[in-house]
């Protein structure tokens, strides 16, 4: 210390200067404080909020849509637990590094992960989040579960998946559930406004019941609150660390079951039965009451790969398969009926007085109209038949005439009140109304008069006329209930949770065709039951276009048909349908109702490309009817076996054949 | 001898300021807690371990306060051009080989302790400023050019070498603690007024030619953080959310949501105020700076009974270095000033800064010990 010379009094020079640091100290102190003042007491409870939106995110949890259930109460269309892998862009830190380490758990392309993630941030913005792939596997999640810390912007979430236990069958019907489109959704909501509020990345019904039933299986989704941290990762509001009131999240309210009237064990032996025979078409079977049973289209799809993100592929190749497995063919496609449209016209013609039951007509091979030849179906004609003859062997010729005396109006008028040309009401969307023409029709539609001529395709099925399958049930049903025109329907009760039934449907009969129609018309019993046994004997007749095909004990009535994919020529006509490519071949159709008297129920099946409508559709028709029969009356087959092994001793059961069924 | 003895460790006892001591003391309290609470988040397992480092720097700092006080601090006078001398050499091996952080060279490693020279060379340069300046201006006029070109040349050495770096928060540092010392000395009055036209001038072009993007926009961003909320206005916004969320009790221990759920970025460091605001609000901030402004007064005091102008010079140089960060940091932290990465003086974490912090009080402690030996 010595040796620093120190003057006592030098630093007094500076005593003046401290006040300015003073002054500056102060100073800051105040402004500091006044700051703090502003931001925490004043604008405090603001910023709190700020800082409260900064850690609570809100979760959607969605609502488990209701269940579809057959008439018996068996599961049609279900839900099962699943998870999710979803990605936030804007939480993602290295986003090349976590696809390549996502990539190899998920069974993915790095390159694909990146690209998906950057175009959904580009489009979408960084906070709308992404479903990278759901319905994992067990194996799946656990390995993502032991990454999910160290890998900002994941997150595994437990989703329901919808199921469908019956996969391709009766998709259609049925439909399927995928994502909300955008475009979808400003429609969707305009469509509900003020029942049903959607928003992106919902799962809605796309097609089918799904749809349709949108409104009460949807449900209410549930709201949930989790604090998460910057990075995105949830943090538990229990770690005592963290304050937070926990706000009450809203539990998700569980959508409407829906009672169908389909039979889950019928629609599952149409199936088989149609599908052993690797048909393409549709099936409906429907009580005589219009409850439908059961109701598939071919080729049909997996509707469970649409509830977990169908592929691209996938999706083309069902758009894109010439056999449209999208299409409801039950109500969306209509084709000439082609035969199965005589007994309709038989009905006109008796009740018009054209003909009666017991009247002859010459039924020649050609019948010549003008100068133009039209010809049956087999190549030397029928011979003379009356109208039980005309409907069991299915003869042109005979229908021609009838054509003829009717006239274009007639048939329209009679054949119209039978449902044909029109919707049925069914409650499912994009049903085509399908064409009962009539000279108005053609010269509105068409622009010119009406043909003497297309009398005569019409009397068979062909020309303008076009219905759907649905159409011919309903009209056969019809003649089966001798003129009670029935509405189908699928959708038989809406149940809530608790089982309490808050919608029902019951069968309605439109109208009775044996009162006089607003057009003048009407249908005797009498014609009907003539008309009914004609069709008796397309299915039991010795020479009934359909008698390979029956059922021990029951008497089924129907009609064959065969609807002509283009116009041929007669040689064409005659030459083997078998050997044209599949797109060429002809329909088949075959509607039947049974028994033959009062009739319980009525199936019809378009067998597309399948060239006759006795071996492309009856068998199938046989089956769906037997099935209802053995679930629903099996003494009556067990009667049926009884009687039939008796007379079998007496005549061996013929072969069935392909036969030109005049269709 | 005996006698003697205990009335040496008597005055020894005595002679120490305590008042300053304990102010330090409650500062490191508060410092500790709330880096307790900034390092234990939920999620930030791998931050956890700073807390026992900071107690480690914490007693090698108080190790050096008491050395450096039991010290006379006249030997600094002797030694202080070699301690810049050395502190230089090492700015300037950082800025060729140092470690590369946030886009700028900052640090020497050494394994256990990243040294960052510039954070040393605030105090080599305190000390040698006020070796400079406690020979000048002995006419009481103030100084004039000829008695301001050495030390402007030491100051503008470290300056150029440090924004080189780039660190522009020390290097303003550096100008801001220098700067306060030269005017405490007192500098001509047509100087002063020159100085500030030669800085309106230069600021322009400085901004167009020395800046870097980066520094820009911290600037841009502090005019108008909501602008660009998720990037460079990210960071003041979420600060803003820390503080002004904490209201008048703040949120708690260690219940900062904006803390614990890592939305304030660099919240050991830079941001450690913002947790301190959000979890003991109102009262805990103003606490703080006024424990601050305490240690001010009492810094003041002692320059103001320093035995000689080197003292008292090495007081206020002290003063201004905590001072000015103090009021950068906070003053950013609030929102009053754009985003520089400074820290808080015994509260952040960082051993340059709190030896640095310690060993400058250790300094003021020795001048405040050698105040009654003339």
């Amino acid at each position: 210390m010595a040796d620093y010379v120190s003057n006592p009094d030098e630093s007094k020079e500076y005593w003046g200067r401290y006040k300015y640091i003073y002054v500056l100290v102060v100073t800051t102190f105040l402004v500091f404080s006044l700051r703090l003042w502003y931001l925490q007491i004043i604008s405090g409870s603001e910023l709190r909020d700020f800082s409260e939106k900064n850690r609570i995110k809100q979760v959607k949890i969605p609502a488990p849509r209701g269940l579809l259930l057959d008439r018996h109460g068996k599961s049609l269309v279900q839900n099962l637990p699943g998870f999710e892998a979803i990605l936030t862009p804007q939480y993602i830190v290295n986003l090349d590094e976590m696809a390549v380490r996502l990539a190899p758990i998920l069974g993915m392309e790095p390159d694909k992960i990146v690209t998906r993630v950057q175009r959904s941030r580009r489009v979408n913005g960084p906070f709308a989040t992404i479903r990278l792939k759901e319905n994992l596997t067990r194996e799946e999640v656990f390995r993502l579960k032991r990454i999910n810390l160290d890998t900002p912007g994941l997150e595994i979430r437990e989703t329901i998946i919808r199921h469908y236990p019956l996969k391709q069958n009766g998709a259609q019907l049925f439909g399927y559930v995928s994502e909300i489109s955008k475009k979808q959704l400003p429609l969707l909501n305009e469509l509900y406004k003020g029942v049903l509020k959607f928003e992106q990345g919902d799962i809605i019904g796309k097609s089918g019941l799904e749809e349709n039933l949108e409104r009460e299986v949807r449900g209410q989704d549930g709201v949930s609150f989790i604090q998460v941290d910057a990075h995105g990762r949830e943090t538990s509001l229990r770690n005592p660390n963290i304050i937070g009131d926990k706000i009450t999240d809203q539990d998700a309210s569980h959508g409407n079951n829906a009672v169908l009237t389909i039979d889950r064990d019928i629609q599952e032996a149409a199936h088989k039965s149609f599908t052993d025979l690797k048909r393409i078409g549709a099936v409906v079977a429907m009580k005589s009451n219009g409850e439908i049973l059961a109701w598939l289209s071919e080729p049909s799809f997996d509707p469970n790969e649409f509830a977990t993100a169908i592929s691209s592929q996938t999706w083309s190749t069902l758009i894109n398969d010439p056999f449209k497995p999208l299409r409801n063919k039950v109500i969306q496609d209509h084709h000439s009926p082609g035969s199965t449209f005589k007994p309709l016209v038989a009905l006109a013609a008796l009740e018009e007085k054209k003909i009666t039951d017991t009247q002859m007509v010459y039924a020649p091979g050609v019948f010549y109209f003008g100068r133009r030849p039209y010809h049956d179906h087999q190549r030397g004609g029928q011979g003379y038949v009356n109208v039980y003859d005309a409907i069991e062997r299915s003869s042109n010729v005979f229908f021609y005439q009838m054509g003829i005396k009717l006239g274009i109006e007639k048939m329209h008028d009679y054949i119209s009140i039978l449902g044909v040309g029109q919707k049925t009401g069914i409650e499912l969307a994009r049903e085509v109304p399908g064409i009962m023409p009539n000279s108005a029709w053609k010269k509105q539609n068409r622009g010119e008069e009406w043909q003497e001529g297309e009398n005569l395709s019409t009397a068979i099925g062909q020309g303008f006329v076009n219905t759907t399958l649905m159409q011919m049930v309903i009209a056969y049903n019809t003649i089966g209930l001798s003129g009670k025109v029935v509405r189908p329907y699928v959708i038989q009760k809406i149940l809530d949770q608790e089982g309490k039934v808050l919608k029902e449907n019951f069968p309605q009969v439109l109208r009775d065709v044996t009162q006089v129609q607003p057009n003048g018309v009407k249908i005797s019993d009498r014609t009907f039951a003539v008309v009914r046994e004609g069709m008796r004997r397309v299915a039991n007749g010795d020479r009934g276009t359909a008698r390979f095909w029956k059922i021990p004990g029951v008497e089924m009535a129907g009609k064959t048909g065969t609807s002509q994919v283009m116009n041929f020529s007669a040689d064409q006509i005659y030459s083997n349908c078998m050997s044209k490519p599949i797109h060429m071949r002809h329909h088949g159709w075959y509607v039947a109702f049974a028994p033959a008297i009062n009739p319980e129920i009525t199936v019809g099946v378009l067998a597309e490309h399948s060239c006759h409508g006795n071996t492309g559709a009856a068998p199938i028709v046989r089956d769906v009817i037997q099935a209802y029969f053995q679930k629903y009356h099996p003494e009556v087959i067990e009667e049926g076996l009884k009687a039939m092994k008796t007379k079998k001793a007496k005549a061996p059961v013929p072969e069935p054949v392909p036969l030109l069924d005049g269709e | 001898m005996d006698l003697s003895i205990s009335l040496e460790e008597k005055t020894l006892v005595r002679r120490l300021d305590w008042n300053i001591i304990l102010v330090i003391l409650a500062l490191n309290v508060i410092g500790l807690i709330n880096l307790y609470s900034a390092t234990h988040g939920p999620n930030s397992k791998e931050v956890e371990s700073l807390f026992i480092n900071q107690i480690v720097w914490l007693i090698s700092g108080w190790s050096i306060f008491f050395i450096s006080t039991l010290l006379d601090y006249a030997i600094v006078s002797r030694i202080c051009y070699i301690i810049y001398f050395f502190n230089l050499l090492a700015i300037l091996y950082v800025d060729f080989f140092g470690k590369i952080a946030l886009g700028a060279q900052r640090w020497i490693d050494f394994g256990f302790f990243r040294y960052q020279p510039s954070e040393t060379m605030k105090l080599a340069l305190i000390m040698l400023m006020a070796k400079v300046l406690s020979q000048r201006n002995s006419m009481g006029q103030g100084m004039g050019i000829r008695e301001l070109i050495a030390p402007l040349i030491l100051v503008l050495i470290p300056f150029a070498l440090i924004m080189k770096q780039p660190d522009l928060g020390t290097a303003m540092m550096i100008i801001a603690i220098s700067g306060s010392m030269i005017l405490f000395t007192k500098v001509k009055k047509h100087i002063i007024v020159g100085a500030i036209v030669l800085i309106s001038i230069s600021l322009p072009i400085a901004w167009e030619y020395i800046l870097h993007d980066y520094q820009k926009n911290r600037v841009l961003t502090f005019l108008s953080p909501e602008n660009d909320p998720r990037k460079t206005g990210y960071n003041a916004l979420q600060s803003r959310y820390a503080v002004g969320s904490g209201q008048f009790f703040g949120k708690g221990f260690r219940k900062g949501t904006q803390s614990q759920l890592e939305f304030l970025p660099e919240r050991h460091t830079d941001f450690i105020y913002s947790v301190l605001s959000e979890e003991h609000g109102f009262v805990g901030s103003i606490t703080t700076i006024g424990l601050f402004c305490i240690l001010f007064f009492l810094v003041l005091r002692i320059a103001y009974q320093a035995r000689d102008k080197f003292g008292a010079l090495i007081a206020v140089g002290v003063l201004s270095y905590i001072f000015w960060h103090m009021f950068v940091n906070v003053g950013m932290v609030i929102g009053l000033l754009p985003i520089v990465g400074v820290p808080l003086p015994l509260l952040s974490y960082g051993g340059s800064s709190m030896l640095t912090t310690m060993l400058g009080l250790g300094l003021i402690s020795s001048v405040s010990f050698r105040r009654y030996l003339f």
